[in-house]
């Protein structure tokens, strides 16, 4: 059974008035099963986001099909499927004023959780991210690599079944990127699926099962279990696979 | 560099700085000299105001008044009279500030209190208050003030009667006015019922200016009734009016001749009502 | 889903009461209202009504200051920093973060309201107690009812406010069409009844079209006037319940309507 399945998407979008209308996401098919992390990579502009924001129901496709859980989510009539998706997106920008113990215990209420699970998630997850010091403190005051902290304990707060990532190791310090990627592997532990886009091929390559590449809207190299286990065993590099791979489409 | 840096300092210091107080100080002068010779003003039409004042009606109406009111102090303090277009002015401006806010009693009050007594137009007093009747229907003090108008300054009698009655039934009007009312109808002009009406309303007034105003003018209506009261024992005794007042004291029924305080001659009048060349008025001020 | 609707009306209210322009429209406030002692002395008799006027004045302009600048940066925040993708990757429906950002914006105004409100009461108190002569025909109960209706205006303008952030992109655009909405609602009735006044002594001011086109717009903006009881506070005049339960509906109705437009207008939005 796939968590995510993607079929045949296209989407279109004008930048401007008097702008000529750009093609995002062209004829994208892809699934990703269940308990596996899959790794969207690609240049920038290469409609990793976009693809992203179709997932959540953020912008309507303009020809096909986005299914979660086998349940269609261009076509939903609410967002009920959002309780078990949880999204990070690129450069969080949070409430400021609240605190951090305030943003999070939003993030639990509309998930419907009792006030003592969305205590103890919040106290498991920020000792997890390391920023259980924090709690009390207003928002504004937090620094690049807190928010990104932050907003990860926002996105899994609930325990979701999906965990959408846009690129999450951005703003981190090396001690940062190794949370996250321990994080990571601990949900796919967990079984749950993690989709996540990421411009820094190494970790990717280390913790995905599964890796496409972008490049402006299509889909140009997916990469299997077998091919990971060629990266990782150092038999092929994935960097020049990637160059190549962007650099014959153009 | 440091030395610039200081020299600027001192620059702003010692000329700038100064160099602006005096042309503050020199700009306010003049703005006081443009002020007091400038044209009274201007009160926009109360359809543009009330649509203009975006829900604050009330709010703008006070600031109007006070407007009107220290348009006035302000001739009255320098001792400036004021010219006809400054009280059309100041007419009209509580004409828009109670088309604001008709239910506002300030404007009524200040309104009674000088169109009548400083510039005798009694027209525009009374239409004022019967504009704060149709609003103010539990208020008896502007009835009272349109009959005392009609009966005063009017010599109505018949219709200040009509209107004091109609302040009289008004729940929470003070006792003596269905009396005062009734003496109005029968007596008509006599002194002395006017003599008992200023009394009243000197004791009703707050307002200082107005109260002097009333003061004198309760003194000469304290003369005339004296010399009224002595006319009527004249009449009764001999059956015929003296030829000249000055008789009454050669007669003995006065001591002397009162005082006018606004320095008139007492006059007999036809009806056989005594008044004075003063006509109760303080003389306009010598003009050069 | 009531859950979700009133943890976002919170979360939305403490941001903006959380805000530091807050601070100062509060300061500005309580200037009046400390003002208002000052000028009462101004007036010859109807010093209760003075008061009344300034006070409520405060209020209300307090409350307008709270909308436009807090309340919108509130709605447009979000899209602009795109904090909106976090909240709408929970389940909320597109109706349901509508409601509940309005009832934030509407929880703000209120509890702003309530705090001047205190303030506001003391200084009327205050006046009263320095002239207790001339605050003739005053209660305290109409002076209550005028600032409910104030709250309601407020209100009505938060859901403007949020109609129009729904609907644009730009903060500016939203609140450039908002103050046009406020200042319409408001001389409305006086620009119509003068109109109608005008033309029914005979002298036509302004042609058909333009009267028709009013009417429209009646139809189309709330009538400000109507919730404006500051008259009747100044001078202690009645209000027949009628009248107050007939303008409540038709403000609450027109909220209804209009934040339902602005879900249906926000379902279709893309967020970028």
């Amino acid at each position: 059974m796939s968590e995510i399945v993607i079929d045949s998407l296209y989407k279109k979008y004008k930048p401007g008035l008097f702008k000529k209308p750009v093609e995002a996401v062209v004829g994208l098919s892809l699934r990703v099963p269940t308990g596996t992390v899959y790794g969207l990579v690609g240049p920038n502009g290469a409609g990793k986001s976009t693809t992203i924001r179709m997932l959540l129901n953020l912008i309507h496709p303009d020809k096909g099909e986005v299914r979660i859980a086998d349940k269609s989510v261009s076509a939903a009539t609410n967002a009920d499927f959002l309780h078990a998706v949880g999204y990070l997106p690129e450069n969080p920008y949070l409430y400021d004023h609240l605190t951090l113990r305030e943003l999070l215990r939003f993030g639990g209420q509309v998930c419907g959780m009792s006030a003592e699970q969305i205590a103890a998630r919040i106290e498991a997850l920020t000792r997890q991210t390391g920023i259980a010091y924090a709690l009390k403190r207003r928002l504004h005051t937090f620094s690049k690599g807190m928010r990104q902290r932050a907003g990860l304990c926002f996105a899994l707060l609930h325990d979701p079944e999906l965990v959408i990532l846009d690129e999450p190791m951005s703003g981190l310090d090396p001690l940062g990127r190794k949370m996250v990627c321990d994080l990571i592997l601990h949900l796919k532990q967990q079984g749950k699926t993690v989709f996540f886009c990421s411009h820094i091929l190494s970790d990717t390559e280390r913790l995905c099962d599964r890796i496409a590449i972008l490049d402006q809207g299509r889909l140009v190299r997916e990469f299997e279990a077998a091919d990971l286990r060629a990266f990782r065993a150092g038999e092929r590099c994935l960097e020049d696979e990637f160059v190549a791979a962007v650099e014959g489409v153009h | 560099m440091c030395w610039r840096r200081g020299g600027i300092n001192a620059l702003m210091l010692l000329v700038v700085v100064p160099l602006y107080l005096g042309l503050s100080s020199a700009s306010w002068e003049q703005r006081a000299q443009v002020r007091s010779t400038a044209p009274p003003g201007y009160t926009m039409p109360a359809a543009f105001s009330r649509v203009l004042a975006m829900g604050y009606q009330g709010l703008l109406s006070d600031y109007e008044f006070l407007r009107a009111a220290t348009f006035y102090g302000d001739r009255s303090v320098k001792r400036q009279q004021m010219s006809a277009e400054d009280w059309d002015f100041f007419a009209y401006s509580l004409d828009v500030v109670t088309d604001l806010d008709p239910y506002f009693l300030d404007p009524y009050i200040l309104g009674e209190g000088l169109l009548t007594w400083d510039t005798q137009r009694y027209a525009a007093a009374n239409a004022l208050l019967l504009k704060g009747m149709q609003y103010r229907t539990w208020d008896w003090q502007l009835p009272y003030y349109v009959g005392f108008n009609y009966f005063y300054f009017l010599g109505d009698s018949a219709t200040g009667s009509t209107y004091l009655m109609q302040a009289a039934e008004i729940p929470g009007s003070p006792a003596y006015l269905k009396t005062l009312a009734a003496r109005l109808a029968y007596y008509g002009g006599k002194s002395q019922t006017a003599l008992l009406f200023l009394q009243q309303m000197l004791a009703e007034t707050h307002s200082e200016a107005l109260k002097q105003h009333m003061g004198k003018r309760l003194l000469a209506l304290q003369g005339a009734v004296q010399i009224e009261e002595a006319l009527q024992q004249y009449r009764d005794t001999n059956g015929a009016d003296p030829h000249e007042l000055s008789d009454l004291v050669r007669s003995g029924y006065l001591e002397e001749l009162p005082q006018d305080p606004y320095g008139g001659q007492w006059t007999l009048l036809q009806n056989g009502r005594v008044y004075s060349t003063s006509k109760f008025v303080d003389a306009k001020p010598e003009t050069k | 889903m009531l859950q979700r609707v009133w943890a976002l009306a919170l979360v939305t209210g403490k941001e903006g009461i959380r805000d530091r322009s807050l601070f100062g429209i509060l300061l500005f406030a309580l200037f009046v209202l400390g003002l208002n002692v000052a000028v009462a002395g101004f007036f010859m008799r109807d010093l209760g009504k003075v008061t009344v006027d300034m006070n409520l004045a405060a209020l209300s302009f307090a409350g307008l200051l709270l909308v436009f600048f807090i309340g919108i940066n509130l709605m447009a925040k979000d899209i602009d920093k795109k904090t909106i993708h976090l909240v709408l990757s929970k389940p909320f429906s597109r109706g349901e973060y509508i409601v509940g950002k309005y009832f934030g914006l509407v929880l703000l105004v209120l509890s702003t309201l309530t705090l001047l409100l205190l303030f506001s009461s003391a200084t009327v108190a205050g006046v009263h107690a320095m002239y207790p002569a001339y605050f003739g025909g005053f209660t305290w109960s109409v002076y209550f009812w005028a600032v409910a209706f104030i709250a309601l205006q407020l209100a009505l303008l938060c859901a403007i406010v949020v109609f129009f952030s729904a609907i644009t992109t730009s903060s500016f655009i939203t609140l450039i069409f908002s103050v046009a909405s406020y200042l319409v609602g408001v001389t409305l009735e006086e620009v119509l009844f003068y109109l109608k006044s005008q033309a029914a002594a005979g002298e036509v001011v302004a042609s058909q079209t333009l009267r028709s086109v009013l009417e429209v717009v009646a139809w189309l903006v709330p009538n400000f006037a109507a919730f404006d009881l500051k008259t009747e506070a100044a001078h202690g005049l009645a209000l027949e319940p009628v009248r107050l339960l007939t303008t409540a509906g038709y403000g609450c109705g027109y909220i209804l309507v209009l934040l339902w437009l602005a879900t249906l207008i926000f379902r279709r939005r893309e967020f970028n």
